[in-house]
């Protein structure tokens, strides 16, 4: 029998190395449930389909500033003199079957891929997931999202269009602006003064082999670290510091992500299909003396576009010479902005000293309004500067002077960000007040007495009150399956609310499975409602209340 | 049982936009445009007549509608320039694009429904041009044998600056701006070339050859005007900012609610299973 040949050989194996325990245990790992956990997941899938997408465009993309010829179906390029790079991309827009869907796909899930880093960030930020013992993992975090963005605008300069050309023209001037050494730095990446020929091609190795391995590297260190440290999770549903409370890896978890990778790839699919994005054939080819209005970034760089436009034109000197103006907003700024990021655990832990004891529970924003009021506001700051980097757009959309634009803006990432987090923080410090607010409370009856006195007496709890929850108790270790108990790192006692019914070995795939196959740990939780005020109400404590 | 269903389903999803994408795009050369010498034989402008009754009903239009401003006899005043001697382009554009009469003074004489007919705009014309000689006449359009290749690199040299290469206009400083193009006719385009209203810089005969406008009023019309979007929406062509809220309102935003969908299954599994 086959099954029987199987199971010798895995048994050979497992003799040498052991990896039926480890399978057994990695297939048990629990997952949280919470959809928030998924963010990170869309950075991860669209990452896979960067990818995928990306080595398809690699066979037909020419990375070479080598000049050409344009013939093709496309007439207002016909006859013109490009680059082999913008030749390519054209080419591969207009006839290579299914080549502009697979651009569209990739510039997509390039956008939707540092946007995920940013929302998923936002999570780990305001739930104070950061905190001993994740702080490496932080770190790597933004490493990555820098390696994104950078990745992020050098693909987008490799069609060699008018506009990407812009982008490159402003990225050597910002390399140009650095004191002392930014000449020979300038020279030295573009092998001479700009535009010269080895730009291209150096963006391409860099875009698709190195930066992409960088980051490929780091999300293995990522998962890995991930997994050994296990998952933060909100609190409630018996959750404690020491266990993990969710669906198990196999089958349950398993499917669930995978199902997730389709939903992501289909998304990004109909992005690309129906929505069209940086047409470079409308753009023309990149010529050093022809310039467009109106040229942006990708919005993962429009903050720092937004930053480069907002400065004020200061001549500072230092040492007896000039500062160039462009170093402050374009090279400080940001180089400061990634160390505040890359820092953060260890400022936030200078002034809360929480690094004493780790931190598997999630704050939720309410609870650290300090923490909440300076995200707010840091949040603020930079969409209002990724907003000044459409001051043009902003001026002719709305019919107000370009000028006007531009001076709000000034004034506005001064003083908007300080009252974003002082609204913030007051709105943290009113939710500790009314987390039940909406919800049916548990009904109090007021019993007036003989003598006349008023008292209060709780009535009895009905489904759907929200405070009748109690505090987790002890579950007897018996009730729960070995592997699952040593989940929790072998200490943690599972708990359950009384009253609650804990489950064990339930629910999908699990019924058929013995007890050793890892149960679902679940406690029954209080209804919520679906949809959107059901997604906003998620985000609600499922603290045990006295 | 959400999950037996999630997977097929966003496979069936994915296969279907893929396909239904794929084929939807518009086959290569869908805006095909001969390349053809075009020999300038007929005139570079088209001819203004001047007979007695069209220079008389233009000067009672004129007098109604235009001397507030630029003088009875159109030469200017300390709100308006004198057009005498601006020629006919200029007064046909202003006129024909609903800029003038302007209601009241602003940064720019914003463009708006014409407030004349055909016929009494050309008798404007007839009536100013029949006060004094000079300036460009109406450029006398053909489409017919333009290269739209010449088009594109002259407007990306001359045009992008401030229109956008997209042609979708864009603010300037102080209240000024570039106006989307997208309105224009041909002869409006090639007027505007050769006289240069407000900001725009005057693109006369030595710069500009009649041959090299009606290339670049030819790629214009047929390329600014009908942008080949053979990727799907145009979002406006503005670029990466509405690029970037289709990526977090669209993209992002629906895979959070998918997440949401596809997330924290189990109690409504387990309300089912506690009857089972």
């Amino acid at each position: 029998m086959i099954t029987q040949k199987i199971d010798e050989r895995v048994n050979w194996l497992d003799d040498r190395l052991g990896v039926q325990k480890w399978a057994r245990k990695s297939l048990n790992k629990i997952f949280p449930d919470h959809w928030s956990f998924m963010i990170g997941e869309i950075a991860l899938y669209s990452f896979a389909i960067l990818i995928l997408t990306g080595i398809f465009l690699t066979f037909f993309y020419s990375p070479s500033t080598a000049q050409v010829i344009y013939h093709g179906p496309y007439k207002p390029l016909d006859g013109q003199k490009m680059s082999a790079a913008y030749e390519s991309s054209v080419a591969l827009s207009f006839t290579v079957r299914a080549g502009l869907l697979m651009r569209q796909m990739h510039h997509w899930a390039a956008d939707v891929f540092i946007g995920a880093i940013v929302v998923h960030m936002c999570r780990i930020f305001f739930t104070g997931a950061f905190r001993r013992p994740r702080e490496l993992n932080w770190m790597i975090g933004v490493m990555m999202l820098f390696l994104s963005i950078a990745n992020g605008f050098l693909g987008y300069s490799l069609p060699d269009d008018l506009v990407s050309g812009t982008g490159i023209r402003i990225a050597f001037s910002i390399v140009l602006s650095i004191p002392v050494v930014g000449s020979y730095l300038a020279f030295f990446l573009f092998d001479g003064n700009y535009p010269g020929t080895q730009i291209i091609p150096r963006f391409f190795i860099l875009h698709v082999l190195l930066l992409p391995a960088a980051i490929a590297a780091l999300i293995g260190a990522h998962l890995a670290i991930m997994w050994h440290q296990k998952h933060t999770q909100f609190r409630g549903n018996g959750a404690t510091e020491r266990n993990v409370v969710g669906s198990v890896l196999w089958p349950t978890y398993a499917f669930k992500t995978l199902g997730f990778f389709f939903l992501t790839t289909a998304v990004l699919a109909l992005l690309a299909g129906f929505f069209q994005i940086n047409p470079i054939w409308q753009y023309g080819p990149y010529v050093p003396y022809h310039v467009s209005y109106a040229v942006q970034p990708d919005w993962y760089m429009g903050w720092l576009d937004g930053a480069l436009r907002i400065m004020p034109a200061w001549e500072i000197t230092a040492f007896h010479h000039m500062v160039p103006n462009v170093f402050f907003p374009a090279v400080l700024f940001p180089g400061l902005t990634f160390m505040l990021f890359y820092f953060w655990p260890f400022i936030e832990d200078h002034f809360t000293k929480e690094s004493v004891t780790d931190h598997n529970l999630l704050d939720l924003p309410r609870d650290n309004p300090v923490r909440t009021a300076i995200g707010w506001g840091v949040l603020t700051f930079y969409f209002l500067l990724f907003a000044a980097s459409a001051t043009d757009v902003i001026a002719n959309t709305f019919s107000i002077s370009l000028n006007l634009v531009l001076w709000s803006f000034r004034f506005m990432v001064v003083i908007v960000p300080p009252i974003a987090g002082w609204i913030a923080y007051r709105v943290a410090k009113e939710m500790q007040t009314w987390q039940d607010a909406g919800s049916r409370k548990r009904a109090t009856i007021i019993v007036r007495s003989a003598d006349g006195a008023y008292l209060t007496e709780e009535a009895e709890p009905r489904p759907g009150d929200r405070a009748h929850l109690l505090p987790p108790a002890e579950v007897p270790e018996e009730s729960l399956a070995p592997a699952v108990a040593a989940h929790v790192g072998g200490a943690g006692p599972e708990t359950v609310s009384p009253g609650q019914v804990g489950v064990t070995g339930a629910a999908l795939g699990g019924a058929g499975r013995p007890a050793s196959g890892g149960g679902v740990k679940r406690a029954k939780r209080d209804h919520r409602p679906s949809g959107l005020g059901g997604m906003l109400d998620s985000l609600r404590p499922r603290r045990p209340r006295d | 049982m959400r999950i037996h269903l999630a997977i097929p389903s966003a496979v069936v999803v994915f296969t279907a936009a893929v396909g239904v994408t794929y084929f939807a795009s518009p086959a290569p050369g869908a805006h095909a445009s001969s390349l053809g010498t075009g020999a300038s034989t007929t005139p570079t402008t088209i001819p203004v007549s001047h007979n007695r009754s069209q220079v008389a009903s233009g000067k009672t239009l004129f007098i109604a509608n235009c001397s507030t401003c630029h003088g009875t006899n159109a030469q200017g005043s300390a709100y308006a320039p004198n057009l005498v001697g601006l020629g006919a382009a200029t007064i046909d554009f202003w006129v024909g694009t609903g800029r003038m009469p302007l209601p009241f003074p602003t940064a720019q004489a914003p463009e708006k429904k014409p407030l004349f007919s055909a016929s009494q705009r050309h008798a404007i014309v007839s009536y100013v041009t029949s006060l004094g000689k000079g300036g460009p006449g109406i450029p006398n359009v053909q489409l017919k044998g333009a290269n739209v290749a010449t088009g594109e690199q002259l407007f990306s040299l001359n045009c992008a600056g401030c229109h956008t290469i997209a042609g979708v206009g864009d603010a300037l400083s102080a209240g000024y701006y570039a106006p989307s193009l997208y309105p224009a006719t041909s002869t409006q385009v090639a007027e505007a070339m050769r006289t240069g209203p407000g900001n725009m810089p005057r693109f006369g005969p030595q710069d500009i050859t009649p041959q090299q406008l009606n290339d670049v009023v030819a790629y214009v019309h047929r390329y600014i005007q009908h942008p080949v979007d053979r990727g799907g929406l145009g979002l406006g062509h503005v670029g990466p900012v509405a690029e970037g809220f289709v990526a977090f309102l669209v993209g992002i935003g629906s895979l959070l609610l998918l997440s949401y969908w596809i997330g924290e299954p189990a109690e409504k599994r387990e309300s089912h299973g506690a009857g089972a």
